[in-house]
């Protein structure tokens, strides 16, 4: 779904991924397999950063924490990074799943 | 039968060919007035085979269109190559030929060997000079054809000609008339917030030709609109245009740059359609519809009017599809205003025989729209076509943003399906920057209507679907909405699915949800926080 652009860094074992877009219960399964994809063995650590996502729901939520509770059986760390004042942000902390899924401190 | 063969039998012979012909133009396909031609060719020749073989002028090849005595060779769909063969050389050398002793090399039809043939007469169809076919004439007895029966199976064949051109321009142009009135969108989506309309104009005569235009809604609220023109006229335009218009769709689902969408479509038509030039503008507009996002492929550039004449948008024209070389494309976005009104179009609105066609553009420049896109697709169309006949086809499609009062209500209808609810949030922030929302407010009343919304679109309804209907307004402290659909209520299925209304809660600072026979009812109210925090 070109609407929520992913852009992916790799450094090593840590994997860098950027959202851009809006994510609802139209695209979240899409994001859900993009980021699956993106993660490979070797990986130690993802970090997702919605700071560019201006909305994002429960069905985004839904494939944030599938994806945590994945990564943990894997021994991945996942890391969300959102800024303070951001929708993403927001919602996380509104639903309390800020430790679930690794919500970084706001700077 | 030697009385049957004399030169004066001959013209009324030929007067009874006519009679068949004239009186089956009217009422007979084309095959069956062949076939019809060829029963009686092969009656007044006294031959045992009549073959009418017509141009597939794509592959230079002949193919067999009707025949008598050797019927076989219609089913078998049997195809000559140009200059090959007995039929092959009467069409290269248009004009006509006699074999008195069939041979095996003399002929590329494995059929007429065996079918036993041994002397042949050939003419080519002739259409203003040009072949477009041969009829031949077949015995199993050698014979010597004369020369008045040579010219007489010549004039038969001009009948012919003439028969199979008048049939072929007629499915030609109702070919393209059907196919055009079937990829020009009757309907207009609906999305709320903007208003379309749009009309298709043949050429005076009922000529359609490659004008095409296309609106339609992309993954979270945007809208794709299109207007386009292929070079050319007939079937062939009109069957191009569907193509492009297709590979135009399905690119704009993948890439969301309008410049990027035009360049591959580009390449598209350079690879499969070689030969072919397009014009096209495909604009995108942002979800807010407070920008749209424009290229052009060498097309008339859009106007565009709020409160006044329509100016063209400032927007940069890259070079028509199909014209080769490598062409780094372009994007520009301009800045809309509610009310504001796009107006796309096609060469055959503004160009008049005998004129520049900057008049024409100057004549749509003096154009003042009217309040709804129908009228101001009506009041263009008759301020630039209301007194002469198109000389070509037409096409115009006026997109205005509708114009939000803070006052008014927004009334939102969807089809509770997963697409909805971008357009629904589109509306949704169009309508609370207009009511003047913080930051704050739009995030929790987006999140909460979203929620509710898709909550009717999981829950409400069963595959078959049902609407989606919100309401918003303003009160002194806030904004108040109403989310409903008219399915019937089913608890969240699956892991995780229940978090929707703890959301829901935490954003509205009142929640009542009324289920009922007729659909479930969601009432939300919002109050302004001072401190922007819940």
């Amino acid at each position: 779904v070109n609407e929520l652009r992913l852009s992916v860094r790799t450094e090593g074992a840590l994997v860098r991924v950027s959202a851009h877009g809006d994510v609802d219960l139209g695209n979240a399964d899409a994001l859900g397999r993009q980021l699956d994809e993106v993660v490979a063995n070797a990986t130690s650590e993802v970090v997702v950063d919605l700071g560019d996502v201006g909305y994002l729901d429960s069905a985004g939520l839904r494939v944030l924490a599938g994806l945590a509770s994945r990564l943990r059986q894997h021994q991945i760390t996942l890391r969300v990074a959102a800024p303070d004042g951001t929708p993403a942000r927001r919602v996380i902390e509104l639903t309390g799943l800020a430790p679930v899924v690794g919500l970084e401190p706001a700077r | 039968m030697d009385d049957r063969r004399s030169p004066n039998d001959l013209t009324e012979r030929l007067r009874r060919i006519e009679a068949v012909t004239d009186t089956a133009l009217s009422h007979l396909g084309t095959e069956d007035l062949l076939l019809e031609l060829l029963e009686r060719v092969r009656e007044l020749l006294d031959v045992d085979t009549a073959t009418i073989l017509l141009l597939d002028p794509r592959e230079d090849t002949l193919v067999v269109t009707a025949a008598v005595g050797i019927e076989e060779e219609v089913r078998q769909g049997v195809r000559i190559p140009l200059g090959v063969g007995f039929a092959g050389r009467v069409a290269a050398d248009a004009r006509s030929a006699v074999v008195e002793h069939v041979a095996r090399h003399d002929v590329a039809n494995p059929l007429l060997i065996e079918g036993g043939i041994e002397s042949l007469l050939g003419v080519p169809l002739l259409e203003s000079g040009n072949v477009i076919g041969v009829l031949h004439v077949g015995s199993v007895a050698q014979r010597t054809f004369l020369p008045e029966e040579v010219e007489l199976l010549q004039r038969v064949a001009d009948r012919a000609a003439l028969a199979v051109d008048a049939q072929r321009s007629e499915v030609d142009r109702a070919a393209a008339a059907g196919l055009q009135h079937s990829l020009i969108p009757g309907r207009l989506p609906v999305i709320p917030g903007l208003d379309v309309a749009a009309r298709y104009l043949p050429a005076s005569g009922g000529a359609v030709g490659g004008d095409w235009y296309d609106v339609f809604t992309l993954p979270l609220g945007r809208v794709g609109v299109v207007i386009g023109d292929v070079a050319g006229r007939g079937l062939e335009a009109a069957v191009v245009m569907g193509r492009l218009r297709s590979a135009l769709r399905a690119y704009a689902l993948e890439w969301s740059d309008p410049a990027e969408v035009l360049g591959r479509l580009d390449r598209k038509i350079q690879h499969f359609e070689i030969g072919q030039m397009a014009t096209v503008v495909y604009a995108v507009l942002e979800p807010s519809f407070g920008s749209v996002a424009v290229s052009s492929a060498g097309h008339l550039l859009p106007m565009a009017a709020v409160d006044g004449p329509l100016r063209p948008l400032d927007v940069l024209v890259d070079p028509p599809l199909g014209v080769g070389a490598e062409i780094t494309r372009r994007t520009t976005v301009v800045d809309l205003v509610p009310g504001e009104v796009l107006t796309f179009y096609t060469d055959g609105l503004v160009e008049r025989r005998g004129e520049i066609l900057d008049e024409g553009l100057e004549r749509l420049a003096r154009v003042v729209p009217g309040d709804t896109a129908e009228e101001s697709c009506a009041t263009v169309i008759s301020a630039l076509l209301g007194h002469v006949d198109p000389g070509d086809d037409a096409a115009v499609l006026v997109v205005r943003t509708n114009p939000v009062g803070a006052d008014a209500p927004l009334q939102v209808e969807l089809p509770a399906k997963p697409s909805s609810l971008a357009l629904l949030r589109g509306a949704l922030r169009r309508w609370l920057s207009t009511a003047g929302a913080d930051p704050d407010l739009e995030m929790r009343v987006l999140l909460a209507i979203g929620e509710a919304a898709t909550n009717a679109v999981e829950h409400a309804y069963g595959p078959a679907g049902g609407p989606l209907e919100v309401e918003v307004w303003s009160h002194p402290d806030g904004v108040e909405a109403r989310v409903r659909d008219h399915g019937s209520w089913r608890e969240a299925r699956g892991q995780g699915r229940g978090r929707g209304l703890s959301i829901i809660e935490q954003c509205a600072d009142r929640v009542e949800v009324g289920r009922g026979p007729d659909g479930t009812s969601v009432r939300l109210r919002f109050e302004v926080r001072s401190e922007g925090v819940a």
